[in-house]
């Protein structure tokens, strides 16, 4: 079975795993660079000035339903149809290579769950969990954070 | 040219020869409207002229030899012996043609041949002195003058009859370019991906300057970096070469509308038309790649309107036209939308044919609008043309431009009235635009509002201010305009968060007055299109990169409006009834005036009850009058420093609960320590100060005590 290189992503306690051909860089993030935009969808966290780009960052807790990214500290700058599109972790994302999955994965937008030592990662789908009609319908922002820590 | 290799020259040939010859057939498109301006024949002898001599410099003899025989008319042209009709017209576009075409073969294919060239064969007949070269054209009436042996045209397409005639009366030179307004001659090609790398190249520069900005602060304690000129100049030129380089992504329209006036022309010219051609907002920009996605939509478009659009001439008479046609391109940029309008004044689109056919094919157009009629034109196979020309009846069609204009994430619209003439619009959204802003703050952030859409702006004026229809209205110029709080509509505030100045916005005859907390200022914004995963957002048009490296949103007033609009109208009875309840109260302590209005500004903004004090004891003595939900204090003050004031507030009987927090620029761990010891709830370094983590710390304290 090849292993899948993926980059993990810290989210609140839970841990995603990306493939690497999607990724394009990590960068650093706080809220102060994070400018929110106003009437946008409730997963966009705001857009990122990426070296003169405008990125828009996701939230990848709320992509994925499992409620919100309280405070990203980085953001995994994926590439995509779209151009570039952060999805906010809450640590630094590290690098690994997933082996056969352990069992399928729930959620809409993931691939399966995997192990990485003794941690479980959820491998993501960015073709799914990125599309833009996944975003759904501009809508005021009310949310809950999961809870802060891991990673 | 010495060091250079002779691919490398005739590289640099073929950028000067694209720029020339687009400048050429701008300045004949231009002579045949003028009639034979001088200042234009001799503009286009210029360009010929080099043309012929760069060729040569760079070993392209065939080039140089067409370029002669170009060179050769035009001198005939300018010493009077031959008149500016549309055959030398259609000769001269011809050898414009062929040249466009032999400079842009491949080395190889491109023979040092001239008449072979011509009719597409290769033929080892040297350059000079050959045959004409103008394709399907005769330079007629001059072969005594002529030094081209091979004589004219050998194709049978010359029309003789042309006569020397004395030169034609000189008219004013022409307003668009003219003569010497060729922009071929400050034009340099640069291989877009090298332009790409010099924009990732100045972002990286901008990105590294906030970086130093932030070492000086973190390793030097240079606790304000932007208050040295040195630091401060960098950042600007940073800015400016930010912006400058990022323009260079957009060009104007009128990039394309020489090749559209060209097919046009030469369309009507073949049909026996008599088209003017009109074109209005050339200099309207837009992302290159999105004008090189359109360019082909809208040549269909102008051949379409000339093919199925314009009458021939006696028609047009008949029917109490103006002998010539008008097609228009009007380019103008509308709020986060550019649009193209290409419009005739031809026959129109029979909607009842287009009817006939749809039902044909088995279109249910029971029920349909004159306006749904019309858009099943942009389906495939539903030409109204009661025959099938060479030019746009086959296969493509309206149905291909729509789906080209959609690949670049545009519409196309289309208005059609019968007998007077059809519109059909190309509307694409901004990728990358410059715009004149109006730059204004609402609930804590700022945002920019495109100018052209901005009516006026006014002070707040309680007198002004009226209901109707259960909606607040201001009187603007003796006319009440429904008024909402921008910071409301957009999400960041309650409904009745008024009180700013008022910008009124224009859509079309919809007019909507915004408070706002702040005017800050006019200037023009380098808008930029947001991703596509985040495309529908309601009310913004964009984004653009701020000099400090901040993101500014670009606010989109027609969208603004409609959300205002929509918005449930409440019956604002008076604002202190809906008000939650009371609002909290802060006492701001800090001896100097910027700070203190800084903090009062943020925070009133947000809705707390703001009063301020200079010092430790004045802050006392307020207390005493009125308690508060929140002490936010500076150390360093005259008479009592922020420590002091602290440990008073935490031995008073009455004001031992109330939350204070240390905003200073004092950020030492030990002074952050004393900060805790005398019993303060919290400590902000002044350093990384900002709005958000103000009012975030405000709002903790506050949810902490209850």
């Amino acid at each position: 079975m090849t292993s899948v290189e993926a980059v993990l992503l810290p989210v609140g306690g839970d841990l995603y795993g990306l493939p690497m051909t999607w990724m394009r860089e990590v960068v650093a993030v706080t809220a102060g660079s994070v400018t929110p935009l106003v009437t946008a969808p409730a997963v966009v966290l705001g857009l990122v000035n990426l070296r003169g780009e405008i990125v828009p960052l996701l939230d990848t807790a709320a992509l994925l339903g499992v409620g919100t990214v309280p405070a990203p500290a980085f953001a995994a700058v994926l590439y995509t149809p779209y151009g570039p599109v952060g999805l906010a972790a809450t640590g630094f994302p590290e690098r690994a290579a997933l082996d056969a999955p352990t069992g399928p994965s729930e959620l809409p937008g993931t691939a399966g769950v995997f192990r990485v030592d003794r941690r479980v990662v959820v491998l993501l789908d960015p073709a799914v969990l990125i599309a833009p009609e996944h975003l759904g319908e501009p809508e005021p922002r009310a949310r809950t954070s999961v809870s802060a820590g891991a990673g | 040219m010495a060091g250079l290799s002779v691919g490398q020259i005739r590289a640099l040939f073929a950028q000067e020869a694209e720029g020339r010859l687009q400048s050429l057939s701008r300045l004949l498109l231009e002579l045949e409207h003028t009639g034979g301006d001088d200042a234009v024949i001799s503009a286009i002898f210029r360009e010929v002229h080099t043309l012929k001599g760069s060729a040569a410099v760079a070993g392209l003899d065939h080039v140089s030899a067409v370029a002669h025989e170009l060179e050769e008319l035009v001198d005939d042209l300018r010493a009077g012996r031959r008149l500016v009709t549309p055959d030398v017209i259609d000769t001269l576009l011809a050898g414009s043609d062929r040249l466009e075409a032999l400079i842009s073969a491949p080395a190889d294919d491109a023979a040092p041949v001239a008449s072979g060239a011509a009719t597409g064969r290769p033929d080892a007949q040297p350059a000079a002195g050959a045959a004409p070269v103008m394709n399907g054209h005769d330079v007629n009436g001059r072969a005594s003058e002529r030094d081209a042996p091979g004589g004219p045209a050998a194709n049978g397409h010359g029309k003789p009859g042309a006569v020397a005639a004395p030169a034609p009366s000189p008219t004013p030179p022409p307003s668009r370019g003219g003569p010497n307004g060729s922009s071929a001659h400050s034009v340099v090609i640069v291989p877009t991906e090298r332009l790409e790398e010099l924009i990732r190249l100045v972002g990286e520069a901008a990105s590294a300057h906030l970086r130093v900005g932030r070492l000086l602060t973190d390793r030097f304690d240079v606790t304000e970096p932007a208050s040295y000129p040195e630091f401060n100049d960098l950042s600007r030129l940073l800015n400016q070469l930010q912006d400058k380089a990022t323009r260079t992504q957009m060009v104007p329209v009128s990039t394309i509308t020489d090749q559209l006036r060209r097919a046009v022309r030469d369309l009507a010219r073949a049909q026996g038309k008599d088209v003017r051609w009109d074109e209005r907002g050339a200099d309207t920009e837009l992302d290159r790649g999105v004008l090189r996605q359109l360019s082909d939509s809208l040549i269909h478009l102008v051949r379409n309107a000339v093919d199925h659009g314009i009458e021939l001439p006696a028609e047009r008479v008949a029917a109490g036209k103006p002998r010539h046609a008008t097609i228009r391109l009007h380019a103008m940029q509308l709020g986060s939308e550019v649009i193209i309008a290409v419009t005739d004044d031809g026959r129109g689109i029979d909607v009842e044919r287009v009817r006939e056919r749809a039902a044909r094919q088995g279109v249910d157009t029971d029920g349909l609008t004159e306006q749904e009629l019309l858009e099943l034109t942009m389906r495939p196979g539903l030409s109204t043309t009661s025959f099938v020309t060479d030019i746009s009846g086959r296969g493509v069609g309206l149905d291909v431009v729509k789906s080209n204009v959609e690949a670049a994430r545009g519409r196309v619209e289309i208005r059609s009235e019968l007998g007077r003439g059809s519109e059909f619009r190309i509307v694409v959204p901004i990728t990358l635009a410059v715009l004149r802003c109006l730059l204004v703050e609402a609930g804590g952030q700022r945002f920019a509002l495109p100018f052209h859409r901005v009516v006026l702006t006014q002070a707040y004026d309680l007198t002004s201010q009226s209901h109707a229809e259960g909606r607040s209205v201001v009187w603007v110029n003796d006319q009440p305009v429904t008024v909402s709080a921008l910071a409301h509509t957009l999400g960041l505030g309650r409904a009745d968060s008024a009180g700013g100045p008022i910008v009124v916005l224009a859509d079309g005859a919809r007019r909507h007055a915004f408070y706002v907390d702040q005017l800050v200022g006019q200037r023009d914004v380098v808008l930029k299109g947001l991703s596509p995963v985040v495309l529908r957002v309601p009310a913004v048009a964009g984004a653009s990169v701020e000099p400090d490296g901040s993101i500014l949103v670009v606010l989109d007033p027609p969208g603004l409006i409609a959300r205002a609009q929509h918005a449930n109208r409440v019956a604002v009875l008076s604002p202190d009834v809906t008000r939650d309840g009371p609002r909290p109260r802060v006492l701001v302590v800090d001896d100097a005036l910027t700070v203190r209005e800084l903090q009062r500004s943020i925070l009133e903004r947000a809705g707390f009850d703001v009063r301020v004090a200079v010092d430790g004891s004045q802050a006392l003595a307020k207390l005493a009058e009125e308690t508060a939900d929140v002490v936010l204090t500076d150390i360093e003050m005259p008479i009592m420093d922020g420590f002091a004031l602290t440990t008073a507030i935490r031995a008073h009987p009455t004001l031992a609960n109330i939350p204070v927090l240390i905003l200073s620029s004092r950020a030492s761990d030990g002074d952050r320590q004393r900060g805790l010891d005398a019993g303060a709830d919290g400590y902000i370094a002044k350093s990384g100060f900002d709005e958000a983590g103000l009012l975030s710390a405000v709002h903790r304290l506050l949810g902490a005590r209850v």
